[in-house]
């Protein structure tokens, strides 16, 4: 966690001036576009309804053009500052964004003011360019233009909050709100695993570094087969079984497992325990999600 | 504490802050939070941030950190919310601090004289008197000025203008001049200059076509167009100079600030300013398509273009020569 290394995973600390600390997974563009395609489809839905319902309500006292101008003047608001208004009244989020669980924080993790959230979403227009040109593409007739979105793209690449240009000059960055369960242990029920705890020795008590790889491990596991689960669990196996004195040729994963349990769990007793009521649980009102995850 | 016992212990805690989140995000049911959830969400998000920071401590595992992690990242976004604008607050940004801003504005003033500058010194290169005679059309072009000419052909008080064609031009004049105006901003914000340029070229632009004009035989219908929307239209277009110019002016002066972060801090500044500028566009808007081309008599629409220069001195002048400037509230601004 406190790795000299620069991070490769897209999670960003913050530090409150309340001397909170806590992490945030910044989204990068993938995460955004389905976001700002929601968006971009809600603000030409609406411009449409108000055009139309303008069209119909105003044509019944022979004022149609009444339509084309509420249309038209939606337009112009939906295209400037539809993003700014929701994010500075909705908390950071329009509802594409809320739909995929986003929102716009400033970098040091305070939210947005409302004249920042408009600015940036004024500086869309630039994300835009360049603007690439297939001449004659309508058969002749027209040209096409094609937004390349190179203008928001590069910056994001380049920037390690995955910043566009708006953000960069109002100093925000975009963060996914996770929604994960309440982790819960994973119940470890292997055969022989309570043999293998018996040889552990007793006064035995993994440190917090090697508690704390085990449990990555061990929140990985269900995602391997059993021969990726060996030749993963072999590094640390080796030199643990070496080390605590037991046989060379030990299951590496079981080892790991009973590690695990020693360390978290205490003794097997209790192990068996919380089995038990995680099954006990999927019956009761947990939450279907947490069930999925644990299948 | 063996940590499975301290998450067993602690992980209704987390569930409960989870649903007040929950409630809290939807803005319905988050405005009907009694105060005793209130009081509980601060109580519960202090203790998750306590658990969070104790993780290593007690020897937690990755997966309850990482959902100790989201969870006080949730919570604190709802602890912490964007300040919303209300009424009030438009109000006194629209009547107090944009004209204080404004009437202090060092970069307005310059934009306006060059706005003005250019206007009339083009104005009168392209006029009968001009010791230049070809500069009308070296500026703006023998094509484009044809076309403004036979557009004004027609007199108004015989318009065939009707009142859809009126209602819907007001429309298309404020989805296109005022995103003009923003444009010009943003494009000064993101390549650094262009504001000066923009507010110079405009000007000529604009003045050369006024000058020429007014040598034709359309020059009383150009006129009688032009005068009612004239006030706003203009002072928009210069105040989106202006904001613009700013920018290009915090890349020169960057007032010991690296020249990105000045950059910015005048974007943040100036943003009110586009505001009053975008107002401005959509009354112009709104003049330009209803009254303009409409037969009323010319003292009608002359009044219009006087009480529309009034509202705009009174702005401008008064309510900004009223209000001290404020270095806190730019400091605000520029720091935020």
């Amino acid at each position: 966690m406190n790795s000299p290394l620069p991070r490769l995973d897209s999670r960003i600390g913050i530090s409150t001036p309340e001397n909170i600390a806590f992490e945030y997974r910044v989204a990068g563009p993938w995460t955004r576009l389905p976001a700002y395609l929601v968006d971009l489809l809600i603000r030409i839905v609406a411009v449409i309804v108000v055009w139309l319902v303008g069209m119909i309500f105003f044509s019944f006292v022979d004022l149609a053009a009444i339509g084309w101008f509420l249309g038209l003047l939606a337009w112009f608001l939906a295209q400037w500052f539809y993003g700014g208004l929701f994010e500075a009244y909705r908390n950071g989020q329009t509802p594409g964004k809320q739909v995929f669980g986003l929102r716009v924080l400033r970098i040091d993790g305070r939210p947005v003011t409302p004249i920042q959230a408009i600015l940036r979403n004024l500086l869309q227009m630039v994300d835009m360019m360049p603007m690439a040109i297939i001449p004659g593409f309508f058969f002749g007739e027209g040209d096409l233009y094609f937004p390349t979105f190179l203008a928001a793209l590069v910056p994001m690449m380049l920037t390690q909050r995955h910043q566009r240009l708006g953000d960069l000059v109002c100093g925000t960055m975009v963060v996914v709100e996770e929604r994960i369960p309440v982790a819960r242990l994973d119940a470890v029920d292997q055969e022989g695993l309570a043999q293998l705890m018996e040889l552990l020795p007793a006064n035995f008590q993994p440190s917090r570094s090697l508690a704390r790889s085990v449990s990555h491990y061990m929140a990985r596991r269900r995602y391997f087969g059993p021969a990726r689960r060996q030749e993963i669990a072999r590094h640390v196996g080796e030199a643990l079984a070496a080390k605590l004195g037991m046989p060379a040729n030990i299951n590496h994963d079981l080892l790991l497992s009973a590690v695990y349990a020693r360390s978290f769990f205490g003794s097997t007793g209790e192990l068996l325990n919380t089995t038990k009521k995680v099954k006990g649980d999927k019956g009761g009102g947990v939450g279907k999600r947490e069930m999925e995850l644990i299948k | 504490m063996q940590p499975l016992a301290l998450i067993e212990s602690r992980s209704p805690q987390w569930r409960r802050l989870e649903t007040l989140c929950d409630e809290l995000e939807t803005r319905r049911s988050a405005r009907k939070l009694p105060v005793t959830h209130r009081v509980e969400f601060a109580s519960l998000y202090r203790a998750a941030c306590a658990d969070l920071a104790l993780a290593d401590a007690y020897q937690l595992p990755s997966d309850s950190v990482r959902y100790l992690h989201q969870l006080v990242g949730r919570a604190h976004n709802q602890l912490y919310r964007t300040d919303e604008l209300g009424a009030v607050g438009w109000k006194e940004e629209l009547f107090e601090r944009i004209p204080r801003r404004l009437y202090g504005d060092n970069s307005l003033r310059l934009a306006s004289l060059l706005f003005w500058g250019g206007f009339i010194a083009a104005m009168f290169l392209s006029s009968k008197w001009t010791p230049v005679p070809e500069f009308a059309d070296a500026v703006v072009g023998q094509e484009a000025l044809e076309k403004y000419e036979a557009m004004y052909e027609e007199s108004f008080s015989s318009s065939t203008y009707s009142p859809e064609d009126r209602i819907f031009m007001a429309g298309y004049y404020i989805y296109h001049n005022a995103s003009i105006g923003l444009r010009c901003f943003v494009m000064g914000l993101a390549f650094g200059i262009g504001g000066m340029f923009a507010i110079v070229f405009n000007a000529v632009i604009i003045g050369a076509t006024f000058g020429y004009l007014s040598t034709t035989d359309s020059s009383q219908n150009f006129f009688e167009f032009v005068t009612a929307h004239g006030p706003f239209e203009l002072t928009a277009i210069v105040l989106s100079g202006a904001a613009g110019m700013k920018l290009g002016f915090a890349l020169v002066d960057t007032g010991g600030l690296s020249r990105s972060e000045s950059l910015m801090s005048a974007a943040r500044q100036t943003m009110p300013t586009m505001f009053a500028a975008v107002l401005l566009f959509m009354f112009a808007a709104v003049i330009e398509g209803f009254i303009s081309p409409s037969p009323l008599p010319y003292g009608i629409k002359a009044a219009v273009a006087m009480a529309s220069s009034l509202v705009l001195m009174w702005y401008l002048v008064i309510l900004g020569y009223a209000q001290q400037p404020d270095e806190e509230e730019d400091e605000r601004l520029a720091v935020e």
